[in-house]
């Protein structure tokens, strides 16, 4: 029971990270980004190769690996997926391209075997009567963190009211003299950076491989259907729903079940409330 | 059926050339590449008639192949029944996926079924290695019979089954169907007003395009002797959309020759080897850049031009 509880909490803490990222840039640029998985990998493929290659401290090299995988979401955004904003499956098809070479890319430089990211913590935690792995509790922990502090900058800070008032309305925002450009390259950065800290944090316990961008993308459209695309509160909550529900389905009937899940519930939420829970107006 | 003659006489040189072709460069090697050429322009022509014509694009076509596949492979290994039961069977299974995925998103706009069709192949191919022990995991199912023990007696099956897959297809296009199909693309909205069920329409084209796919994945499967999960592969998909890309999205005969001009390319990278998914996908985004409206229909359009100038 509490390790249905503790596993849970950890899967939907990764699971809340790439998918609040994935909203983001959705509800401010109406971006579906297919490649948002990609900066999960390569968040994870970034540490393993500033610790196990260049031998740097793994602090260091998780940092440096959150902050390039930002500038490449950055650079993406500014030179393939702005000039083709103009029409959302432009989008899907160069975003989900850049996709595909980034796995040949991963793949031809590092080969397909499963790669090892170190953990932060090695020793294992008792609670209750349960181990668990330090990593994953560290994992919890950061992303609460995470979440947490991206809520506070939405609400807080300046360049969070722009965000605010773009994701309400581009056409009014533009009118007040926000710059939405640049506003759209800031939350590039911050969803790219989230999923390839998710990907930091999640790769001692997850396989490190070319195709790991896939299944977290699947996931990501889950949770924001059944949470509503573009409202963050919603996919906090519908991470938690879809990270308790695979655990559970996996402690109690099998772990094979468990990728059914996520497609049932996008099926069975599209044809109950297509909105998803909180609906498109309540986008923040 | 193609109201112009020079497009009768197009489409009689690109039956010959295709025909002939084995004849002229005998040997199994070319004949290999031929079929699998063909069976991809199978798949690129159904993807386009769904996709290319509402503009609602398909990130899953490998779902409607697996599925097409698979069900060949389980029919033909476990029940032992004839290989040319497989073809029927598949379309009928493909379709009922169509359904099953069509149904709750197509009649939502936004990204909805783009999405969803890339979930569920990823989740189809998951399936099919978690459940190794029904589907052969990694391996998948050997053993399949041929449907015509002839290699070349097979390209060409293929080769007609593609010829009147396209015309079925360009048929249709061409009628008052494949109009309100453009007319969705242009404005659903609009569409609606005017008392289409866009909804329908929408439905029963995926419902169409996936029976064809299905039966090239059978095809595929008794071709290949064997199924395997690499099927539902998202590479499987993007491959297909590249060539409708290249071909020309909503032209219909365009995908056509995207995939065979694409699967011929392929064997000459073959010494790229690794590199060869690497430049596809490199393609793919050059073409959105540089080529949206392809390659192959804005050319033949050009020289139907000069031909209707000259007569």
């Amino acid at each position: 029971m509490v390790e249905i509880l503790i596993v849970g909490a950890v899967s939907s803490a990764i699971y809340a990270m790439l998918a609040v990222g994935f909203t983001l840039i959705f509800g401010v640029a109406r971006v579906l980004n297919l490649a948002h998985g990609s900066f999960y990998a390569l968040g994870a493929y970034g540490a393993y190769f500033f610790t196990s290659t260049l031998k740097m401290p793994l602090a260091l090299g998780a940092l440096l690996s959150v902050a390039l995988v930002a500038a490449f979401g950055i650079g993406v955004e500014r030179v393939l997926i702005r000039p083709m904003r103009k029409s959302q499956l432009a989008v899907l098809m160069i975003s989900l391209a850049v996709a595909l070479v980034i796995e040949q890319a991963l793949f031809l430089t590092f080969g397909s075997e499963y790669r090892n990211v170190p953990a932060f913590v090695d020793t294992k935690f008792r609670i209750g009567h349960v181990d668990i792995g330090g990593a994953r509790l560290l994992a919890l922990g950061v992303s609460v963190v995470l979440i947490g502090a991206l809520w506070l900058f939405i609400q807080k800070t300046r360049v969070g009211s722009a965000i605010l008032a773009i994701s309400q309305d581009p056409v009014a925002a533009q009118y007040m003299g926000i710059p939405s450009d640049r506003i759209f390259a800031v939350v590039m950065g911050l969803s790219a950076a989230l999923a390839a800290a998710a990907g930091i944090l999640a790769g001692p316990f997850l396989t490190v491989q070319p195709t790991m961008w896939l299944l977290p993308i699947v996931k990501a459209f889950a949770i924001v259907v059944v949470g509503g695309l573009g409202s963050i509160p919603g996919s906090i909550l519908a991470a938690l729903m879809l990270g308790y529900a695979e655990t559970i389905v996996g402690y109690t009937v099998s772990t094979s079940w468990t990728e059914i899940v996520s497609v049932l519930a996008t099926l069975l939420m599209l044809v109950i409330r297509p909105a998803g829970i909180f609906g498109r107006r309540a986008a923040f | 059926m193609f109201g112009r003659r020079i497009d009768r006489l197009g489409v009689a040189a690109f039956v010959v050339f295709m025909a002939l072709l084995p004849l002229v460069f005998p040997g199994n090697y070319l004949i290999g590449v031929l079929t699998v050429s063909v069976i991809y322009g199978i798949w690129a022509v159904s993807w386009d008639f769904m996709s290319g014509l509402t503009g609602r694009e398909n990130f899953g076509h490998s779902l409607f192949i697996g599925v097409g596949a698979y069900t060949a492979g389980f029919m033909n290994t476990s029940f032992g029944l004839n290989g040319w039961w497989s073809l029927p069977a598949a379309m009928l299974v493909a379709m009922l996926f169509a359904l099953l995925i069509g149904l709750p998103t197509l009649r939502l706009k936004g990204p909805y079924f783009a999405l969803a069709m890339l979930s569920g192949a990823v989740i189809m191919q998951r399936l099919m290695l978690i459940f190794w022990e029904q589907t052969g995991g990694e391996e998948g199912i050997n053993g399949l019979e041929p449907l015509i023990r002839s290699q070349l007696g097979f390209y060409y099956f293929a080769l007609a089954a593609l010829c009147a897959i396209t015309a079925l297809l360009a048929l249709l296009a061409r009628s008052h169907w494949g109009l309100i199909l453009r007319a969705i693309k242009g404005d659903e909205a609009t569409c609606q007003a005017a008392g289409i069920n866009v909804t329908l329409y929408k439905i029963v084209s995926l419902i169409i395009s996936a029976a064809f796919a299905g039966a090239g994945g059978a095809m595929y499967a008794h071709y290949q002797l064997q199924v395997s999960p690499q099927l539902f592969a998202v590479v499987t998909s993007i491959t297909i959309i590249t060539m409708v890309y290249v071909g020309g999205m909503g032209s219909i005969y365009g995908p056509v020759g995207g995939a065979i001009l694409l699967v011929l390319l392929t064997e000459l990278l073959r010494r790229f080897g690794e590199w060869r998914l690497m430049i596809y996908s490199v393609t793919l985004i050059l073409i959105l850049f540089f080529l949206p409206n392809g390659l192959i229909a804005p050319i033949w359009r050009r020289v139907r031009a000069t031909w209707e100038r000259r007569t």
